[in-house]
Parts: structure tokens; C-alpha cells; sequence
């Protein structure tokens, strides 16, 4: 096994082997230097994995490892990781760091458990990115859930059983059929022909799904929305992620909005539209009109709040509506806005949440009536919160701009009717202007729910709850800690805003091979003349020989 | 060359007809039967105690016959085993009893019913 | 002055290069890649930005903060002087850096961090960079009161806006100007809000955001049709495209059926975005409330640069706008309406600041009025003259709100010319009401008059013309009602409430700790005006210098092969604002002396040149009769304020204006009230909208995730239907075990006998 490859299982075991040590010491102020320590120290494997990093070849999946599980049912523990996966796996982990420091005051009782479970979610979210396996992934996807269930229950605020319950049950009862979706895709290709063995290897499975019928890819494709879609969560069934994110503490809502919605996200790109293209290129807009409406909806009700970390929560929900049109779009920018989404909306929403927990720490309280003013008492405090208002609102220059103006571009690109020439690549899945007019205006209601929130808390006259007495360790203003936590945030946040290129070049590979496999089992090729004509033919003789022509 | 012989086909050269069983499991049914009834009719514990051990003894002794019937000597390993268990199992029964009518001064099985739902 | 010496090299310059750049005015030029040195531009004030920052981190209690913005604004302006003289005539690019690029197929989008300059940029740059620098040395001394509070933050806002300002003139792509387009929102935001303390401050902020965010949506949406219609939002590209040219022959025939919907959405969708920025009529209520900024960023933001770049942008993608049937004439008209609107509220305001803003708002409908009626030289001239005396108007008012302690009302001020030490302010005043009057031989005489010309030459906008002409009377009144209400007069003032400030929940709340001494008693009897010191003099001079040049730039830079008459119409005809009218160019003279070789003027709706003469106005050249007419109807807007506001006034407070305005009803309190625009927006747009979110807020709560709850109940009801099957005797479960087996065996038996039978 090459050094590589040995980085990525440390940051997938060592977390977990960590986690369990920090259980066992005896002193608590250790256990906050064991898991700083060690979140630091992963930062180092992961930086080595991006420099060993092959971008040439960004598609294909490098540092892969795999070991015979159960060879009869062609289960393997198989890791690796194509460019998207990298990424997601370093933020993932430059999260880390940031959530242990952020927590050093905030979490003050049976901290070892605290940061027991917060090193070991790190490894399993690393797992879910490097797992080329479907079990790997599927046990990881839902191994995130536990750790994170625990960290609400026990160290959120007043809510907190409420919220940690429904949070577990919500998202595990839609990851179950997720299962049962994925294992019939197993089945399918177990059964196919063409293979005629059990492989849970993701890459197989990818590219025999396109075989299936349309029929039998609505029910997959609907079996992975089930978790997928609450994951993200997309609007209807996201009503878990206010109250978990309001009850949780700062590090959970941190690590929730940075890489736990992501999962979501990722699932659509890596297994929805790769194990349905058909089916996902023909429900497509449907799809799309629930993240559009959970854009503007989400985005009405954070105008409306009084919770402050709930307005930002149900942003999170506004955002990530962004994030799926972008997929929905089918495209080579949607894909890739969606992914920069994914990547920088962590860093915009995470500082928010860190924002407000700094607050919180000093004032007790999440309700924008009862504190107000707050830049007069702490400049430093409501600069970084302006300044992490403004990403979120998608100032270009900023993270969250490249990735919306993509997403956006990517609806009204992906109609044939706008692309008479049918450029492979640009056309996708059926949305046009109007999904493009009704999602942008996401953009001016989050320009007003935002400034809602910074006018009220930042600005005005001071205020403070009746009974707010200084912190015993804590300055007024934020302290050299709480900056260096900050920080890396605001850094990605210009560095993304401003050099998205490196992160667009970065998943171009991958991202055009996702279009091809949804542009092939949809009948296009390149140069062909009307894409609309294709769709249509192709839909006529499906019934008779579905996939035929699928890969050829 | 060593020639290894099965201790049953020693003693039991031919398999037997099923029609030569019959009467032994008639009476297994039988006893079964007796117990089972037995079981959901009494009210005093160790009565219904007695009658698990009499569906034991008759699952036994339909063993033992399916044995000679197919040759094996699966059944009878299984009678021993059963006795074996049986015979721990009425110490460890006659000792619950004990504790449980020290509770209750009732040997009466309904007088305990905490695992309603 | 070292700027009017600059400015008159500037001048000179224009006629060198102007051969050059008239020869590329009709067809795009080919680009080519420029110095880099360019880049100082942008990066300077940038650099500027980081050390406020820097300041602002360190708690720098100095005025540090302003030397070091004005220095590198300063330095940007020389650098944008530079980029003046050395321009050859052909556009050119430069790369700062890579931004966005995807790739598909064979095609891409590409939008870098790069600059484009051509005769339209530079034209721009010149202007913004140079009032930044003169209104930051102004600043260095009018917030001289925050020095060590909100001093920094001040100028690193201050420099950011000018970064961003750069990004949005000289960006070479559509996404660029985007990009600066909310920079400069942003910067606005920040400095409007600049007295955070302040509700009303705060508020005004937010609005103005939000109002733009609006207008920014739609220019979004006109940059994304742009890029999926035309497969590049990089101007260099778009212009050249065969596509637009081939739109742009079929639009000067006037035959837009030849041209695809889309094509023709793209202006009608920058346009949004162009009248929210430039607060024009639906999107104009921010504007006004934005004079809760400190004053300087009034002149600077709110009335010269940023609001200027909606213009820029309809004069940037003016093809884009030709190729559109209904576009311009929208623009037009909503410059027209806005420019009316605007006036009359201005007639009805008492506050001298908020006069100049809807003055800002209503000259601003003139130029977009101007683009409308196609002549973009002189939209682009009048933001030229505009920037100048407009600047200067809102930095002498600014000088008073300074002096006096925040007082604005003009019923409370009187006579300040005979004060002593405001002597420069008055003049300064006077030299801007007279350009904003239009008063003749001024710049805002001539640039307004070529507005007004083009709306009788271009065919459908006579009526127009005549709105923009009673506008103009209306203008030139209000302008005058405030200088002969505040500057001359009897002597009387009262100061602002800022003297009673002690609670220091106001910026300015700090001033009188320090200068209690100077001010002496706080008393308003004992009230000593602090009289402007030498930055805000000097800038003030400098600026009343630039608007009387401004004239000059009428009679200079033509170049007659190009059939361009002057500074503005030189540099706006080589860029891509390029359009020929033949009227705006004075075409008769030359057409009257050398008729062979000049084109009878006239143009069609859309600039067939080809089209007949159109109507003269009153029998002339309308150029020519505009001089005439307008400069009646200002002179007639002045006497008439002469007449109510400084005849026979002897108090601040009364004037006969007063008893007349008692006869029109309750107009002129609809008009001090806005018309009650902003009630009425308030309650169409922002209360629904408001009852509609929590009407979402509770549906979310109750509905969405009350079925999720009924779907979490439904296992309890469950358990609860069959929870008496666990009685907890014992019997009861060895008699359901005995049942359940025998149901067991039984099925078996069947199974087994079914096979049995079967085979």
C-alpha cells in the first residue's frame, strides 16, 4: 500500500481510534488538547493527498485500495477518490480544527465524550467521500448520523431531545430506502447480462444502471430522493433541519451546514443521477420546482424569524435549493456550480453559525429582540458577521457568488430551445428562463433576510437581555481564539469568491464525464443536431428496447 | 486397510418401515398432547411445570423413533441432550418456584402479570 | 490647481488621439492586450483598502487613514491620466487574473478578472477616479470628528467603493461589471449606514441594498440571456459577433421581426438592472433615504460615480439596447417620468440635501432620457457636467451641515454669503445652482441642451421633449429656491440638533466633547458656525473650477472626419456607446457648408441613417433653437424663485412662496411627502410580502412538518391498537404460541399435501 493510501486510512481510522482514547482520559482540559491535536495533525495527510493529486487525470478514482470483504456477494472495502471526492474530503477536515476551537468555552460539561464523538464523525465523514464501494458508503452515510444524534442530544440547547429524535428518525427512515433503492440497483446489474455477478463497486454500477428501464429508474430514483432529498434537505421534508440546527451546539450546526447537507448533495451527483440518467433527466424539472420554491419559501420565512440561528438554518435550506437546480440543470455548469455550492457553501453558513455562537456564549440568547446593536460593543465580532452576511448573500468576489451566477446560468442554458445548436454539454435536462427568473429571485430575498438580521443585531442601538452579565472568560469582543477560528473561513470565503477557477478546473474532468453518462443514456451525441427531437424519438421506442442504445 | 464400521449399522443392520414406528408416535402424540393441555389448564406452577416435562419426554421419544427409522443416531444424541437440559432445567425451575412463591405465598402462575403491555 | 492643469492637458489630448479613434467608431476594433501598469488602477485604491483595513485592525487614532486614500486615489488618477494619453485609439484587454472558465464541448465560459479599456472606459475612469480623490480630501477633513472611530472604517469603504467602481467601468466582461456593480451596492451599504447607531440610518441602508438588489436581479438575468444567446459575456467578443452585427443591420432597417425575442429580452433585462442603480422611476425611492451617508458619500456615490452606472451600462451594451424594438423607448420614457417626478418633489423639500438628491434622481432621468432618445453622447456628457456641479452642490451643502451643526432646513438658514468664511461655499453654490439651471453658457446648459435637441430630431419623442423642457423650468426653480433662501438674504441661522447631542448615539455625537471649547456655549443663541477649513476650501475651489471648465469641453476634441463635435461625443462615439446621430453632432452646420461630402442629417427610429430629415423644431436646427428655448425657461424658473423666495424676504423662515402654496391644496404636501410613493410600496409590495412569509413561517411550522409529526405518531397509535394482545399472563402467551403453531403446521400440511397431490 503506498503512503497515500495509508494518509487516507488515517483519516478515516485514526478519528475513530482517537475518539476512543479521548473517552479514556482522565482529565477533560486533555481531551479538548487530544482532539485539537489530532484534528490538526489530519490536516497534514490531507494536504499531502491534494499534492499527490493527480488533476490531469481528476476523473478517475486515484489512492484506490480495496479489500475482499464478503467476495461472494462481491462486497470490498474499496476507498479512492476522483477530484470531487478530495475535495469534499478536505473540507471536511479543515472543519475539523475549526469546530474543536470553537468549542473550547461553549462546551463545558462531560467534554471527553463531546470530543470523543466530534474526532470520530470526522473519520466517517471522510469515509462517505473516499468509499468506491456502495455498502462502504451506505455504512458511513449512516454511521455520520450517530455521532451527530449524540452531539444534539446531549450538548444542544433546550429542545434538544426533541430535535436530536426527529433529526435520527427523519433522516434514517429515508436513508432506508435509499437502501433498498441502491440494493435494487445491485440486483439489476447482478442480474444483467453483461456482468452476471454481485458488485457493490460503485464505478460497475454506474455504468450498468443506465440499462434499466424508466420505469424501474423512477422507483430508484424515487427510493434515493427518499434520503437524498431529506439529506439536502429539499422542500418538503425539510422541516428536521431547522430545529436540529437551533438546538445543536455551535460545532454541530457548523459541521451540519459545512459537510452533513453536503452528504445529500453528493448522493444526487454520485448515485442519482449516475444510477438514473434517464429517469433523472425526465423528472428533472419536477425536481427542480421543489428546490425553487424551497428558494424563495425558506427564504421567506428566515425574513420572518425572531430565532437568529434558525433564520440562518432555514437559509441553509434556501441555499441548498441553489444547489440542486444546478444539478437538475444536467449541465456542464450546473454541475459544477453545484459542486462549488457544496464546497463554499460551508464556509459562508459555517462562519454564520459561528458567528452566532460566539454571540451566543456571551449573551445567552438567539432572539433578535432582545440583543441589538452589538457592533458598537464588538466591531471586530460584526465585521466578520457582515462580512460572512454578504458571502451568504453571494456579493461576488465572494464564495457564495460563482457558484449561484453557475447554477443559475445552468437553468437557463438547459433547454433545448435555447441551444438550437445542441452543444453536448450545455442543453441538459428541460428547465429554461423561467426556473432561472423565479430561482434568482432567491438572491434579493436573501439580500433581505440577511440585512433583516444584520440591521437588527449588528446595527442600532445597543441592546441586551435584562439579565446579561459579562462572561468569566470571555472579552467582550471576540478573543485572538475565536479570530483564528474565523479566519480560515473568511479566507476560503475570498479565495473561492475569487479564484473559483482552481476548484472549476479542478472537478472539469469529472464533471463532464457525469454529463456524458447522462447525455448518452439519454441518446445524445456529439454534433447531433436538435437534442429535443432525440429525447423525444428516444421516449417512443423506450418501451420496446430500452437502452439499446445506451453504451455503444 | 482399516475398515470403519458405524456403531448403529452394528446393532441395526436394516432401517425399519415406517408402519413399525407408528405405535411410538402415536403414544409421543399422546404425551405431548396430555402436557400441552395440561400446560394451559393448571393454575399451580409446578403442575405446569410437570406437563412442560411431559412434552419434552414425548418430543423424546418421537426423536428416538425418527432415529430408527432413518438409522441415525442423530435422534438419540438429541434425546440426551434433551435429558440433560431437562434435568438442569427442573433444578433451575423447582428453584424459581421457590422464589417466586416466597413472593406471592401463591404457587398461582396469574398472580404474576407485571410484563402487561 | 494641479487638477485643472491635468484637466486641461486632458482636454488637449482629446483632439490628438481623436483621428485615430474615429476611424474605429463605426466596426469593433480588433482587441489587443494592454500594459499591465493598467492594473494600478484598480489595485491601488485596493491596496488602499487593505491598509484602512489594516488601521481599522490596529486602532490607528490618526488621519493616517485619509493621506494614505487620497495618496493612492491620487495615484490611481494619474495612472488613469496615463491610460488617457497613451491611448492609441484601439480597445485593449488586461488580465489580472483567471476567474471563471468552464469548458464544454467547444464551447466555454470564460469571464476573467480582466480590464477593458476603450474611449468609454477612460471617459469614465477619468471622472471617478478624479472626484474620488477630491472628495476623500475632502472627507479627510468633514469626518475629522470620527478620527479613531469610525475614521478607518470610513476610508477602507471609501477606497473599496472606488476599487469597485473600476471593476464595474473597466471590467471586460459582463460578469465584471457585475462583479463591481454589487461592490459599489455593497460599499453604499456600508457607508449609507456608516451612523450604524442610527435607526433611520440603518433602515435607509438596508433599503437601498434591497431596492438594488431588485434592479441587480434583472441585470443578472440580462447577463445570463446575453451569455446563452451570444455564448460569451466578454464585450470584446460580444460586439464582434457576427450574430449582434447581423441584428444590428436588421435594426437599423428597423426590422426587428429578423431578430430572435431573446435577443431583444437581454435589454429589456439590463435595464431593470440600469434603474435600480441609477434610481430611475419604479426603482428610485432608495436614493433619497441614501442621504442618511455622510455627506461626501453623497457627492461621491449618491450623485456623481455610482449612480452614474446604470448609464454606463445602457451606454456600454448600447447595441445590445439598439437591437431591441421596445427597449430604448422604455428608457425614454421612465427617464422622462422619473426626471418630471423627481422635480416636483424636489420643489416641495425642505431639507437642502434631500433637494439635491431628487435633483440627482431627476438629472439622472435626463440622461437616461438621453440614451433614449439615442444619443448617448449625451447622456455621457451629462454625467460629465452632472458629476462636476453636482459634487460640488452636495459638498457646499455638506460644508453647511458640517458648519452649522447638522442643520439642513432651509427655513433655518439665511444669508450665509455675508458670514464670515463662507464665502467659497457660496460661490461654489452659486456656480453649481447655475449649472444645474441650466442657466446658458454653462456645462449643464450645454449638456442638458443636447438631451433636449435629440428628443425633437429622434421621431416620437416631441412630446417628451416638451416634458423635459417644463422639467427644466421646475429644475432651474428649485435649484434657486435654495440658493436664494440659504445663501443670500438676511442673515439668520439656527444650528442643527447635533449640538444637543450629548448621548453620542450619532456620529457627529463626538464632536462636542472636543470642541466644546470653540463652539462655546451650546446655547443656539451663542451659536458659532465653524466655518470650512483649508481641505474642504481647496476641493471646493478645485470643483467649482471643474464646472466652469466643464464648458470648455463643449468647443474642444471635435473631430470633423468623424463628424464628432466635441470632448464627450469623441470619446462616446469610439467606444461601443457609438451611435450616429447626425443631429447630436450639430450635422447641420457641416451639412450647410459642405453638402456633397456630408450625409443630410436625420436618423430613423433606430438610427437608419438614410431615414429623411426630421422635423425641425420651430424651423431650425433644434440644437441650435434649444439653446433659445431652454435658456428662457431656466432664466424663467430662476426669476420666478428670485420672486417667492428672496423678494422682500426678511425672515428664514417665511417667504411669499408660502401664501401661494397655500392656494394649490394639499399638492404641495403630497409633494413634501413624496406623492407617498414609499407608502405605497410599503403597502403593496413590502406588507403582502411580509403577511405572506408568515403565513409561510406558520404553514412550515403547522402543515409541512405537521404531517411530518402525524407520519412520527402513526407507530404510537399502532402500538397503542395492540397493546392489550400483551396481557402479561402467562398462559395467554403459551395459548397464542400453541395457536400461532398450530396455524403453522397446519399451512404446512396443506403445502406439503398440495405438492404431494401435484406431483
Amino acid at each position: 500500500m503506498s503512503l497515500e493510501v495509508w494518509s487516507l486510512l488515517a483519516l478515516i481510522f485514526l478519528p475513530a481510534i482517537v475518539g476512543v482514547l479521548i473517552g479514556l482520559v482522565k482529565n477533560e482540559e486533555n481531551a479538548y488538547r487530544i482532539a485539537l491535536a489530532t484534528t490538526l495533525a489530519l490536516c497534514v495527510p490531507a494536504v499531502g493527498l491534494l499534492g499527490a493529486f493527480d488533476f490531469s487525470n481528476a476523473s478517475t478514482s486515484q489512492f484506490e485500495h480495496s479489500i475482499p470483504w464478503v467476495p461472494g456477494l462481491g462486497l470490498e472495502f474499496s476507498i479512492g477518490m476522483d477530484s470531487v471526492s478530495l475535495l469534499l474530503i478536505l473540507l471536511s477536515v479543515l472543519l475539523g480544527p475549526i469546530v474543536v476551537l470553537a468549542s473550547k468555552t461553549a462546551i463545558t460539561k462531560d467534554r471527553r465524550m463531546y470530543y470523543a464523538w466530534l474526532t470520530v464523525l470526522q473519520g466517517a465523514m471522510v469515509g462517505v467521500f473516499a468509499a468506491q464501494d456502495l455498502l462502504l458508503f451506505y455504512i458511513c452515510f449512516e454511521f455520520t448520523l450517530l455521532p451527530m444524534f449524540i452531539l444534539i442530544r446531549k450538548y444542544g440547547s433546550t429542545n434538544r431531545i426533541a430535535a436530536s429524535t426527529k433529526f435520527f428518525l427523519y433522516t434514517f427512515t429515508g436513508s432506508m430506502m435509499t437502501l433498498a433503492g441502491l440494493m435494487y440497483v445491485v440486483w439489476f446489474v447482478a442480474q444483467d447480462a453483461q456482468l452476471g455477478r454481485w458488485t457493490l463497486d460503485i464505478a460497475a454500477l454506474t455504468h450498468y444502471a443506465g440499462d434499466m428501464s424508466l420505469t424501474e429508474q423512477g422507483w430508484v430514483l424515487a427510493a434515493m430522493l427518499a434520503g437524498f432529498a431529506v439529506k439536502v434537505p429539499l422542500f418538503p421534508v425539510h422541516t428536521w433541519l431547522p430545529l436540529a440546527h437551533t438546538e445543536a451546539p455551535t460545532a454541530g450546526s457548523v459541521i451540519l451546514a459545512g459537510v452533513l447537507l453536503k452528504l445529500g448533495t453528493y448522493g444526487f451527483y454520485r448515485f442519482a443521477v449516475p444510477l438514473a440518467p434517464e429517469a433523472f433527466f425526465e423528472y428533472a424539472p419536477a425536481i427542480a420546482i421543489l428546490a425553487i420554491i424551497g428558494i424563495i419559501y425558506a427564504g421567506l420565512i428566515c425574513w420572518v424569524q425572531d430565532d437568529i440561528k434558525k433564520l440562518v438554518a432555514y437559509s441553509s435550506v434556501s441555499h441548498l435549493g441553489f444547489c440542486i437546480l444546478g444539478l437538475t440543470a444536467l449541465n456542464v455548469t450546473g454541475f459544477s456550480g453545484s459542486i462549488l455550492y457544496m464546497l463554499s457553501h460551508g464556509f459562508s453558513t459555517g462562519g454564520l453559525f459561528l458567528m452566532i455562537g460566539f454571540m451566543y456564549e456571551r449573551y445567552h440568547t438567539r432572539d433578535m429582540n432582545e440583543v441589538g446593536g452589538l457592533a458598537s460593543k464588538m466591531p471586530v465580532w460584526a465585521t466578520f458577521m457582515v462580512f460572512f452576511a454578504m458571502a451568504s448573500v453571494g456579493l461576488p468576489g465572494l464564495n457564495g457568488f460563482p457558484s449561484e451566477l453557475l447554477c443559475l446560468i445552468s437553468a437557463f442554458q438547459s433547454d433545448a430551445a435555447w441551444n438550437a445548436a445542441g452543444e453536448p454539454g450545455a442543453w441538459g435536462a428541460s428547465l429554461g428562463p423561467w426556473f432561472a427568473v423565479f430561482a434568482g429571485t432567491g438572491m434579493v430575498i436573501a439580500a433581505m433576510y440577511l440585512l433583516y438580521m444584520v440591521g437588527k443585531i449588528c446595527f442600532g442601538a445597543y441592546k441586551e437581555p435584562a439579565d446579561h452579565h459579562p462572561h468569566d472568560e470571555l472579552p467582550t469582543d471576540l478573543n485572538t481564539r475565536e479570530i483564528i477560528t474565523l479566519t480560515p473561513l473568511a479566507i476560503g470565503c475570498v479565495l473561492f469568491g475569487l479564484q473559483p477557477t482552481l476548484l472549476l478546473d479542478a472537478v472539469s474532468d469529472p464533471v463532464n464525464n457525469t454529463v456524458r453518462i447522462v447525455e448518452r443514456a439519454n441518446g445524445i451525441e456529439p454534433g447531433e443536431a436538435s437534442p429535443r427531437l432525440i429525447i423525444n424519438e428516444h421516449a417512443d421506442d423506450q418501451a420496446n428496447d430500452h437502452g439499446g442504445d445506451s453504451h455503444d | 486397510m482399516l475398515q470403519i464400521i458405524q456403531p448403529a449399522q452394528l446393532a441395526f443392520p436394516e432401517p425399519v418401515e415406517a408402519s413399525v414406528i407408528a405405535p411410538y408416535l402415536f403414544v409421543s402424540a399422546a404425551m405431548f398432547v396430555i402436557g400441552l393441555v395440561g400446560f394451559l389448564t393448571r393454575k399451580n406452577m409446578i403442575i405446569m411445570f410437570l406437563c412442560t416435562e411431559l412434552m419434552f419426554q414425548a418430543a423424546g421419544l418421537a426423536l428416538i423413533a425418527f432415529g430408527r427409522h432413518h438409522l441415525g443416531a442423530d435422534g438419540q444424541t438429541f434425546v440426551i441432550f434433551v435429558l440433560c437440559v431437562a434435568a438442569a432445567e427442573a433444578a433451575m425451575a423447582l428453584a424459581l418456584v421457590v422464589l417466586l412463591f416466597r413472593h406471592r405465598e401463591s404457587l398461582g402462575a396469574s398472580a404474576w402479570k407485571e410484563l402487561n403491555g | 490647481m494641479m487638477t485643472s492643469s491635468l484637466l486641461n492637458s486632458m482636454v488637449s489630448t482629446v483632439a490628438a488621439i481623436a483621428p485615430d479613434t474615429a476611424g474605429n467608431a463605426a466596426q469593433p476594433a480588433a482587441v489587443g492586450h494592454g500594459p499591465s501598469w493598467v492594473l494600478l488602477i484598480p489595485f491601488l485604491p485596493f491596496a488602499g483598502f487593505l491598509l484602512n483595513a489594516l488601521y481599522a485592525a490596529f486602532g490607528v487614532k490618526s488621519k493616517l487613514p485619509a493621506w494614505t486614500t487620497v495618496g493612492l486615489l491620487a495615484c490611481s488618477f494619474i495612472a488613469t491620466l496615463s491610460m488617457f494619453m497613451g491611448y492609441d485609439g484601439t480597445p485593449y484587454t488586461v488580465q489580472a487574473f483567471e476567474w471563471f472558465s468552464i469548458h464544454y464541448g467547444d464551447k466555454s465560459f470564460v469571464a476573467n478578472f480582466s480590464f477593458y479599456v476603450d474611449t468609454l472606459t477612460i471617459y469614465w475612469m477619468l471622472f471617478v477616479t478624479g472626484l474620488a480623490t477630491l472628495i476623500a480630501l475632502y472627507a479627510s477633513e468633514y469626518m475629522s470628528h470620527d478620527v479613531g472611530q469610525g475614521y478607518n472604517r470610513f476610508f477602507a469603504a471609501f477606497a473599496l467603493f472606488v476599487v469597485s467602481m473600476s471593476c464595474l467601468v473597466m471590467g471586460d466582461n459582463l460578469i465584471m461589471l457585475y462583479l463591481g456593480w454589487e461592490g459599489v451596492g455593497l460599499c453604499s451599504y456600508l457607508l449609507i449606514g456608516y451612523f450604524y447607531k442610527k435607526p433611520s440610518a440603518v433602515a435607509a441602508a438596508k433599503k437601498a441594498f434591497i431596492v438594488n438588489r431588485i434592479g441587480d436581479l434583472g441585470l443578472a438575468l440580462g447577463v445570463y440571456l446575453t451569455f446563452v444567446h451570444f455564448g460569451t459575456v466578454q464585450y470584446a467578443e460580444l460586439f464582434a459577433s457576427e450574430t449582434l452585427q447581423s441584428y444590428m443591420a436588421a435594426a437599423s432597417h428597423g426590422d426587428f421581426g429578423a431578430i430572435p425575442g431573446e435577443a431583444q429580452w437581454i435589454a429589456l433585462l439590463l435595464m431593470i438592472g440600469a434603474f435600480g442603480k441609477s434610481a430611475q422611476f419604479p426603482l428610485y425611492v432608495w436614493l433619497p433615504d441614501a442621504m442618511e451617508g455622510p455627506t461626501p458619500v453623497s457627492a461621491l456615490i449618491h450623485a456623481a460615480t455610482m449612480v452614474t452606472a446604470g448609464v454606463y451600462l445602457i451606454a456600454r451594451m448600447y447595441p445590445v439596447f439598439l437591437v431591441s424594438e421596445n427597449a430604448l423607448p422604455i428608457v425614454a420614457w421612465i427617464g422622462t417620468i422619473t426626471a418630471f417626478l423627481a422635480a416636483t418633489i424636489g420643489m416641495a423639500q425642505f431639507d437642502i440635501k434631500r433637494i439635491m438628491a431628487y435633483s440627482t434622481v431627476s438629472q439622472l432621468g435626463y440622461m437616461f432620457a438621453g440614451l433614449g432618445f439615442l444619443t448617448p453622447t449625451g447622456g455621457a456628457y451629462h454625467v460629465l457636467t452632472h458629476a462636476f456641479f453636482k459634487a460640488l452642490l452636495f459638498l457646499c451643502c455638506g460644508a453647511v451641515m458640517h458648519g452649522f451643526a447638522g442643520q439642513l432646513d432651509l427655513r433655518k438658514l439665511s444669508g450665509l454669503w455675508k458670514v464670515k468664511g463662507w464665502g467659497i461655499v457660496s460661490l461654489g453654490m452659486l456656480v453649481g445652482c447655475i449649472n444645474l439651471a441650466g442657466v446658458p453658457f454653462t456645462a449643464g446648459y450645454f449638456s442638458k441642451d443636447t438631451i433636449l435637441a435629440e428628443a425633437f430630431v429622434t421621431p416620437g419623442y416631441a412630446f417628451l421633449g416638451w416634458v423635459l423642457i417644463l422639467t427644466a423650468g421646475l429644475t432651474a426653480y428649485y435649484t434657486f429656491r435654495v440658493f436664494f433662501r440659504v445663501f443670500v438674504g438676511p442673515v439668520e441661522y439656527h444650528p442643527g440638533d447635533e449640538l444637543h447631542d450629548h448621548d453620542h448615539d450619532h456620529g457627529h455625537g463626538e464632536e462636542h466633547s472636543h470642541d466644546a471649547g470653540q463652539h462655546g456655549d451650546h446655547h443656539a443663541d451663542h451659536f458659532h458656525p465653524h466655518a470650512p477649513g483649508w481641505a474642504i476650501n481647496t476641493v471646493l475651489v478645485v470643483l467649482t473650477g471643474c464646472s466652469i471648465l466643464a464648458t470648455g469641453l463643449y468647443f474642444v476634441g471635435a473631430d470633423k472626419d468623424a463628424h464628432t463635435k466635441h470632448y464627450a461625443d469623441t470619446m462616446v462615439s469610439a467606444s461601443s456607446a457609438s451611435y450616429h446621430s447626425h443631429y447630436g453632432t450639430h450635422a447641420f452646420e457641416y451639412y450647410e457648408k459642405d453638402p456633397e461630402h456630408y450625409p443630410q442629417p436625420g436618423h430613423g427610429p433606430r438610427g437608419s441613417i438614410d431615414a429623411p430629415l426630421a422635423m425641425p423644431l420651430t424651423g431650425g436646427d433644434p440644437h441650435k433653437m434649444m439653446y433659445y428655448i431652454s435658456g428662457v425657461v431656466g432664466v424663467i424658473g430662476i426669476a420666478l424663485a428670485w420672486l417667492l423666495h428672496y423678494h422682500g424676504r426678511t425672515k428664514a423662515s417665511e417667504c411669499k412662496m408660502d401664501a401661494i402654496a397655500k392656494r394649490f391644496g394639499p399638492l404641495p404636501r403630497w409633494a413634501e411627502n413624496k406623492w407617498y410613493v414609499d407608502e405605497l410600496y410599503h403597502a403593496i409590495f413590502v406588507k403582502p410580502l411580509r403577511i405572506i412569509s408568515h403565513v409561510f413561517h406558520w404553514v412550515d411550522k403547522l402543515l409541512v412538518d405537521g404531517i411530518v409529526n402525524v407520519f412520527g405518531f402513526l407507530p404510537r397509535v399502532f402500538a397503542w391498537i395492540i397493546r392489550p394482545s400483551q396481557s402479561g399472563v402467562l398462559q395467554g402467551y403459551a395459548v397464542s404460541m400453541a395457536g400461532g403453531l398450530a396455524i403453522l403446521l397446519f399451512v404446512v400440511l396443506i403445502i406439503v399435501s398440495r405438492a404431494g397431490g401435484a406431483s
